[in-house]
């Protein structure tokens, strides 16, 4: 089965003014996305992950390299049809509905008249803007436009989606419903290319991770096997008394371990956090 | 084909929808029509001529001016609201092809462009039907042959605007696709229309004898780069004067309009297909 994006050796140069100096944006990049997985595109600003996103899009010229999307090139009809694509920070005419964006972006994506009303309303559901989908599009939050932004992106039934920047600007609680609609896609049997910051959503939803510095790959895998410490081990402990600790310490060391910490278990800020306001406003 | 007609006609609506509901819009409207309607109070200024031809003129100017300017900024404006707010992104990222990305924009603004025609030509058809009520009745009463325009000559006369405005949209949406900055396609694309209303100048000279080939082959070329834009401006004959227009003058204007309009945006989706979003 053919990769979801196959990427060989890509590069891309920027001129930069009259004296035809190059940047280099994308430096010799090759990575395969599989099927049906999560994939992360991870890096600092101005790594390249964006003008990698937009190369495969066909929306910028590479300057070398090949770049296949399900087997077909990329920046062709045929490439684009089976994808969906969410930019960072999106904006859409304010004077449309959420319902009449997604009618018009499945329009453009060559959806027939016959599935049309049922595309649309699948995809305001999977985005759970079914509500608020006959607002105006001006009235709409942050996570709202995100969430009305992810609808026009999978209406066409894309088996492709990349995200860029889903989450940016969005409250914790905004950024968990998009990382439950991502894994509900990939459910479907989607492949969805991930371009984020936030790391800890990235762990959480992703299967497989791709960081860039400088235009290049530093590395690629999955995401517990690029994370996990294989020299160290964790043991959660429940009614760990000091002498247990104690002997538990012993037996340990006569064994050749050495316990490092022992420290109390937490909860992360935004784990806290989303159970303290789940149900705010565009929840 | 039909598909992509399709798409190309879902852009245009949407800019159209995005045009007319823009201030900009509404402003040259209220402008080109506060200049047709005060023409029958300037009337007293038509140096000897009719005032008929005083307040047609009166009105093609408002056409003129108010068109242009409409067809030269809003045409950019549209464009670039797409390439600065990013919805380009979004767009072209679906299986549209540029070129049909540009030509329903096209269609957006010849649809706002036809808009603007028919409300001031409509507008001017009423006033110049007032007043001429009111001149033959004064020319009754004293025996004289009382003035008349035609309505017909002015339906003409609104297409041809249509089609001069929709040429004129056509190099600006050339000129945008290429150009980096709103202000640059606006400067650019009004020098454009200076230099089509002056453009018979380029013509005259070609038509005087010379013997260099060299001499002759750049004035042709320069004098057809763009196009005549002064060759629209039939209005007096055709409103006021009607019959005195050969329908071969008419069709050949027509002609000329939809070559240059076809010819500026191949260009432009040229320019754009290689254009970085």
């Amino acid at each position: 089965m053919t990769s979801a994006i196959s990427v060989r050796h890509l590069t891309k140069d920027f001129k930069m003014g009259l004296r035809g100096l190059k940047l280099r944006a994308v430096d010799d990049l090759s990575l395969e996305i599989p099927r049906g997985q999560v994939y992360g595109l991870l890096g600092p600003n101005g790594c390249g992950k964006s003008t990698t996103l937009k190369i495969v899009l066909g929306l910028v010229s590479g300057t070398s390299g090949e770049i296949t999307i399900l087997g077909f090139p990329s920046a062709t009809a045929e490439a684009r049809r089976r994808t969906g694509f969410l930019p960072e920070a999106p904006y859409f005419h304010k004077f449309l509905s959420g319902r009449e964006l997604v009618r018009y972006c499945a329009q453009l994506s060559g959806v027939s008249a016959t599935q049309m009303e049922s595309a649309v309303e699948t995809a305001l559901e999977l985005a759970a803007m079914t509500d608020a989908a006959s607002r105006p599009i001006g009235t709409y939050s942050k996570g709202m436009l995100q969430r009305i932004g992810l609808a026009q992106a999978i209406v066409h039934d894309p088996e492709l989606v990349i995200l860029d920047e889903p989450t940016a600007g969005v409250d914790p609680v905004g950024a968990a419903a998009i990382g439950r609609m991502i894994r509900t896609m990939r459910d479907q049997g989607k492949t969805i290319v991930l371009c984020s910051h936030l790391l800890g959503q990235v762990e959480q939803v992703c299967d497989r991770v791709a960081i860039m510095d400088h235009g290049r790959l530093v590395l690629e895998g999955r995401v517990d096997e690029v994370l996990a410490q294989r020299d160290r081990h964790l043991m959660t402990i429940e009614g760990l008394t000091p002498t247990a600790r104690l002997a538990a310490e012993s037996a340990l060391a006569a064994h050749g371990a050495r316990v490092q910490s022992v420290t109390h278990p937490r909860r992360s800020l935004e784990e806290l956090f989303r159970e303290l306001v789940t149900g705010s406003r565009d929840a | 084909m039909k598909p992509s007609l399709l798409r190309c006609g879902w852009i245009a609506r949407m800019t159209f929808l995005e045009a007319v509901r823009q201030r900009f819009f509404a402003f040259l409207i209220v402008l080109g029509a506060a200049m047709v309607l005060s023409s029958v109070a300037f009337r007293f200024l038509d140096f000897g001529h009719g005032e008929l031809k005083f307040i047609a003129d009166f009105g093609f100017g408002g056409m003129f001016l108010f068109g242009s300017i409409l067809a030269v900024v809003m045409t950019a404006q549209l464009f670039f609201a797409e390439m600065d707010n990013r919805t380009a992104l979004t767009l072209l990222a679906k299986p549209l092809s540029r070129a049909e990305f540009l030509i329903g924009k096209f269609f957006g603004v010849w649809m706002i462009l036809g808009l603007f025609v028919i409300i001031l030509s409509a507008l001017l058809g009423l006033v110049l039907w007032g007043r001429a009520q009111e001149l033959s009745l004064m020319a009754e009463q004293s025996g004289r042959v009382a003035p008349d325009f035609s309505s017909s000559g002015l339906g003409i006369f609104a297409v041809l605007q249509w089609l001069r405005l929709s040429v004129v949209a056509a190099i600006v949406l050339a000129i945008a696709a290429a150009a980096r900055t709103f202000l640059f396609a606006v400067i650019l694309g009004a020098l454009a229309v200076v230099a089509g209303q002056l453009q018979w100048i380029a013509q005259d000279v070609l038509l005087k004898p010379t013997e260099s080939m060299l001499y002759k082959s750049i004035l042709w070329l320069t004098s057809r780069i763009l196009p005549n834009l002064q060759q629209f401006n039939i209005g007096d004959a055709l409103v006021l004067d009607s019959g005195t227009v050969a329908v071969t003058s008419i069709g050949w204007v027509v002609l000329s309009g939809l070559l240059y309009t076809t010819a500026y945006l191949f260009l432009g989706t040229l320019v754009f297909r290689r254009r970085e979003i």
